[in-house]
């Protein structure tokens, strides 16, 4: 179950896109490991991942789990940024206008899940305008 | 360490079961199973299982051990999401090998039709990374179209050959008096099925399933004892990877698969080619042809085109999952590793009551998340 304090702890990675670096071998993933998954040092520092990126794959859920049915379909997409991928919901985008190296920033918005009758916040993505 | 051989198996029907609870499905596997070894009382039970929880039931194993008759006996539950019944296995095995037990009953046992789809999806998505996945919503099928997507364009494989996939597993299923689903696929049923998460449709998921299935394991001595036809565990390996898919060092692999099969290959001293009958972990199409090429059945990228090429059928080698596999005899998460492995023991005693192949050794390969807790064994008749 999503809870008010696993929220919280999660906040630091949820919205900044903190993940980790090995400063031995610098191998960079997330989510952030406690040691690194390549070599196994425990030399492993935060780093902020860039907020723009790439999709790497995407797909369109119509079958929702527990929690997420206010927001169907919901379209999540596996977003590269730089040397880190993480898994997102798309916004402001269309199902059929997504693709494959579709530019994407990183933008807060509100989950459409609801922890105690609260509303929280969380990292989406959605498509760059070019200015 | 000691050999250790499988002396007796059991199981029931796969499907959804309003009218049966986890500890009456477990008993109709264990019962089966004991009855094949002689009737007599294991030293310990493991239990594989992911999922009790959303039924309010934990503590499996002294539950269903007190409801066979088995109260006193040694046990435990073992968990690695859909993998659990593989890993329970493994823990079975190492108390044969090790010498700290003679006889052991290995039963995985799973009730999905509990609570309404949604919920079950949640569970099923806590196989997956719950902080930095499932917060977003993102379903189990929903990681698995992601990879099926990644794979497809980067191996130009096509809508039509994903689709050969579910349509020889529910081919297979039809003689299968065990299994889930009966009913004939074409290509064109598979493509027009409802879309669960894009490109992922209804035909190319497992079903969400009830189900359970036992092994007796026993020490060299007491299988000559008990049984006629004990079918040896040769070999057996298990790795884990990543439980979140981004982490991944490449999305169109499965890693722990590969290290899984290398190290029971090693152990039973055979490799891909000796492999007569196989039953691998199809959750999805795309699970398959991955898997196909983990196992070295399949060059990378090829699982699928093979496939769709008329390989892997019964008269093949290997011919694989002549159940039906997860996609149409089910997939009762936690026990579908332990229903591989009955099916296997079964084809090579030339028992399989549904499409018997036959063969001198046979392999199963159950995966836990997408491929992140995978154990492969080797059986030997």
């Amino acid at each position: 179950m999503l809870t008010i304090q696993r929220v919280w702890r999660l906040q630091e990675k949820l919205i900044k896109l903190v993940g980790s670096e090995c400063m031995d071998c610098g191998y960079v993933c997330y989510p952030p490991k406690a040691a690194c998954p390549r070599c196994g040092s425990r030399e492993v520092k935060k780093i902020q991942l860039p907020r723009v990126g790439k999709v790497l794959s995407y797909t369109v859920l119509k079958v929702p789990v527990e929690g997420f049915e206010s927001k169907s379909p919901l379209i999540i997409a596996l977003v590269e940024l730089g040397k880190a991928r993480i898994i997102t919901q798309l916004t402001d985008v269309g199902a059929n206008e997504i693709y494959v190296g579709m530019p994407v920033e990183a933008t807060i918005r509100k989950s459409p899940q609801m922890i105690e009758g609260a509303t929280h916040y969380i990292i989406k993505f959605k498509p760059v305008i070019k200015k | 360490m000691r050999k250790a051989y499988i002396v007796g198996v059991g199981m029931t029907k796969v499907g959804k079961f309003y009218d049966k609870s986890i500890r009456e499905l477990a008993a109709e596997a264990v019962f089966k199973a004991l009855d094949e070894a002689g009737n007599e009382k294991p030293d310990a039970i493991v239990v594989g299982n992911m999922l009790s929880s959303l039924a309010e039931q934990e503590n499996l194993a002294s539950l269903i051990a007190d409801y066979t008759g088995l109260r006193g006996i040694s046990g435990f539950k073992v968990e690695g999401a859909c993998g659990s019944g593989g890993a329970a296995f493994l823990a079975g095995y190492s108390l044969i090998a090790s010498g700290v037990f003679k006889k052991v009953l290995v039963v995985g046992v799973e009730k999905l039709s509990e609570r309404p789809t949604p919920a079950t999806s949640r569970g099923l998505a806590w196989a997956a990374d719950a902080d930095y996945e499932l917060v977003h919503g993102v379903s189990f099928a929903g990681l698995n179209a992601l990879v099926m997507r990644y794979y497809m364009s980067k191996h130009g494989v096509s809508r039509e050959e994903m689709a050969a996939w579910p349509v020889l597993m529910h081919e297979n299923a039809l003689q299968n008096p065990y299994a889930q689903l009966k009913k004939k696929i074409s290509i064109e049923d598979v493509l027009k099925s409802p879309v669960i998460a894009d490109p992922v449709r209804l035909y190319d998921a497992s079903p969400l399933s009830d189900g359970a299935a036992a092994v007796v394991l026993a020490s060299e001595e007491v299988a000559r004892k008990l049984s006629d036809t004990p079918i040896h565990v040769a070999g057996l390996g298990n790795a884990l990877d990543s439980t979140d898919l981004t982490s991944r060092y490449e999305l169109d692999r499965l890693l722990a698969s590969k290290l899984s099969a290398e190290k029971a290959f090693q152990m039973a001293g055979v490799s891909s080619k000796d492999i007569d009958v196989a039953e691998i972990h199809d959750a999805y199409g795309v699970t398959a042809a991955i898997s196909l090429e983990e196992l070295g059945f399949a060059p990378r990228g090829k699982g699928a085109k093979l496939v769709y090429e008329g390989r892997f059928r019964a008269g093949d080698r290997p011919a694989v999952n002549p159940s039906g596999g997860l996609k149409a005899r089910g997939h009762p998460v936690g026990a579908t590793g332990i229903y591989q492995i009955v099916e296997v023991v079964l084809q090579l005693r030339g028992d399989f009551p549904g499409i018997n192949v036959g063969g001198e050794i046979g392999l199963t390969q159950n995966l836990g998340g997408v491929g992140a807790n995978v154990t492969t064994t080797i059986l030997r008749r």
